[in-house]
């Protein structure tokens, strides 16, 4: 699923050259559930961001899905992020006074033809994640653990080969970072692989395996023995209050 | 929508909608500029239309060619008998001369008894073109004027003026009655409106017209004119349609050097012809100033624009890292430009119009609505939403996603 093979990123600033990934590899198979730690400055922003496809390394290969990515274009990139890869931000970064279902079907709409289907398809993920009831709130009138079970419905729209989390439970309370994490388990169990960027030890023993970076390089790649359960009960988001009282508005 | 550009208009149209604050903010200077640029437009081309009208009424779009030197035209005589006009003179101006409506031959003789019944009456007689009650504004009230039919037959019919009839018929129908004129008989076509008092009427409604072939070759029996009345079509280039005229003619006439003209040309007077030019040069002006608001407004949109470049880094960075290509973000920047300099000329015009239209109510001359206006704002907005939009466009498409994802600020 992903091949990573001796990836090097430089950045040069004037006369210095910064050598921020100093040859990393490792596989991830499709369905594995991975967390990436590390300390900033260890080079896991940049990792995940050429793993995102945001970004391109200096040199090494990067194969996602079968396809060689490090080599890619900015349109075909634009197009492989579009395709085969989901992504989840600490902050969210839903679009504001614009209802979940709108922000769902975001990624269908850079596509030459849009799906037919694109709103039921929205409103289908929507309900996979506990809002069923919430398609028409805009983020402002959902708490921080309903917008990103929002953002992971816009990640999961496109069916895309890598969900790429980027410390999907930093700017949430611990009970809505449970809820986040269990929605995770839920979506590794029907087979999807996630990649999972967090500098916490306890979000990162949820996963299968934990890949540590230091300086620049794997400094650990362990599977975890008995990963922690996310056992909080499959989210059921219409008994969860929001900030203003939303769920009276339901 | 179906269509990925439709789709990014609809991404525009909602980002607008976000924030609509800013949207106004943007479309004020368009709106503004617009407005001006239309009433403008309006009251200049109303302006214009009310000179052409002054210009109509006065015959001042007449040049008149007389036969003779200049100094003979003040002669006591009418009938100076100068042959140096002829028929041809007068084809070959109709034919040759650039900016002209219409040309029309004139000879006249004084003195023709004319008769109906035992009624009698001394007039003078015009032969003239079918054109040349158009160009002397002269309309006919009743029946109809010479008709190119009555030109090519030299049909023995007559037009009289308002007097004469009267004279001739009192209240009674002069139409289709057979009068004499000179011992010949013709038939009454049409009557004349009453010149009046109005000015250079003279003995006009004393007058009577009949087809120039007519008098030519049955009542004159002559072939030169005494006048080639011309009718011209922009009254800002009167004096180069004279000078012109008279090349020709001197031609014609193969008068060489200093050799004096043996016709001559009167051109209407110079104030009319500074008052259009001064309105024109005015309007020139004017439109000039609006076409700066109109920059203005563009400059407005784009310093909006580049801020809110700066204010939507984290919504560009989202949109591409869900896959919006660089040429997505520029489409999606410049439909919101689109948007608002369509949106503020829609509104511009109808303020313009508003202005236009309240301002013609305290008596400045404006101009019937007319497309033109709109299709001139229409297209000025248009070019100023690109060339205006663009640049903060093509900033928004290099926003790097992921400098752009770790910024702080409204998405």
């Amino acid at each position: 699923m992903i091949d990573v093979d001796n990836i090097k990123k430089h950045y040069v600033k004037g006369s210095v050259t910064t050598e921020v990934l100093k040859g990393i590899s490792f596989h991830i198979a499709a369905g594995e559930y991975v967390a990436i730690m590390g300390a900033s400055g260890s080079g896991k922003s940049t990792l995940m961001n050429i793993l995102g496809a945001l970004d391109t390394p200096t040199s090494g290969g990067y194969r996602l899905d079968g396809q060689e990515v490090s080599k890619l274009d900015d349109d075909a990139l634009s197009a492989l992020r579009n395709r085969k890869i989901g992504f989840v931000f600490q902050q969210f970064h839903l679009l504001e006074r614009t209802s979940a279902l709108a922000n769902v079907v975001l990624p269908l709409i850079y596509r030459d033809e849009l799906a037919t289907d694109a709103e039921a398809r929205a409103a289908a993920v929507l309900d996979a994640v506990g809002l069923g009831q919430r398609q028409h709130h805009s983020p402002g009138e959902l708490s921080g653990g309903q917008q990103q079970r929002v953002a992971i419905a816009r990640a999961l729209i496109t069916d895309p080969a890598l969900l790429l989390a980027d410390e999907p439970t930093g700017n949430l309370d611990a009970k809505s970072g449970a809820e986040v994490l269990a929605l995770f388990a839920k979506l590794h169990n029907e087979g999807r692989t996630i990649v999972l960027v967090t500098h916490d030890k306890v979000v990162a023993e949820h996963a299968g395996r934990i890949i540590t970076l230091a300086d620049g390089g794997v400094a650990d790649d362990r599977a975890v023995s008995h990963p922690r359960d996310a056992t909080a009960p499959t989210p059921n988001t219409d008994a969860v209050a929001g900030p203003s009282g939303t769920a009276t508005s339901a | 929508m179906a269509n990925r550009n439709g789709r990014l208009l609809r991404e525009a149209l909602g980002a607008l909608s976000r924030n609509k604050s800013r949207t106004f903010l943007m479309m004020l200077g368009i709106v503004l500029g617009i407005g001006s640029l239309t009433a403008v437009l309006c009251i200049g081309q109303g302006t214009r239309d009310r000179i052409m009208k002054v210009i109509a009424v006065h015959g001042l779009d007449m040049l008149m060619v007389r036969a003779g030197a200049e100094k003979q035209i003040f002669a006591p005589t009418a009938d100076r008998g100068i042959a140096s006009l002829s028929e041809a003179d007068a084809s070959a101006v109709e034919a040759e001369l650039g900016n002209v409506v219409a040309v029309s031959p004139v000879q006249n003789q004084r003195g023709f008894e004319t008769i109906f019944q035992d009624r009698s009456i001394k007039v003078r007689v015009f032969g003239v073109g079918p054109a040349w009650s158009d160009i002397r504004r002269r309309p006919v009230v009743r029946g109809e004027f010479v008709s190119h039919d009555d030109m090519a037959h030299a049909s023995k019919v007559a037009i009289l003026g308002f007097h004469s009839a009267k004279t001739l018929f009192g209240e009674a129908e002069a139409l289709g009655q057979t009068i004499r004129i000179g011992n010949e008989p013709f038939t009454v076509k049409g009557v004349f409106a009453e010149a009046g008092a109005s000015a250079g009427a003279e003995d006009f409604d004393d007058r009577v017209m009949i087809p120039f072939t007519t008098s030519a070759r049955r009542l004159f029996k002559r072939p030169y004119l005494e006048q080639i009345v011309i009718q011209v079509k922009d009254v800002s280039r009167m004096k180069q349609t004279a000078d012109a005229a008279r090349a020709l003619l001197r031609e014609r006439h193969q008068i060489r050097g200093d050799a004096a003209d043996d016709f001559f040309v009167r051109e209407p007077g110079d104030v009319k012809e500074a008052a259009l030019s001064t309105s024109t040069t005015l309007n020139t002006l004017l439109i000039a100033i609006s076409m700066i608001a109109m920059l203005v407004g563009g400059v407005v949109i784009m310093n909006i624009m580049l801020v809110s470049v700066g204010q939507r880094m984290r919504e560009i960075g989202l949109r591409r890292a869900l896959g919006a290509r660089r040429r997505d973000i520029v489409a999606q920047f410049l439909f919101e430009a689109l948007t608002v300099s369509g949106l503020g000329g829609l509104v511009g015009v109808a303020l313009g119009a508003a202005v236009a239209i309240g301002l013609s109510a305290k008596g400045v001359a404006v101009s019937r609505l007319t497309w033109l206006p709109f299709a001139i704002a229409v297209g000025a907005c248009a070019a100023v939403a690109i060339v205006f939009g663009l640049y903060p466009a093509r900033k928004a498409s290099r926003v790097d996603p992921v400098v752009a994802l770790r910024q702080g600020g409204a998405s």
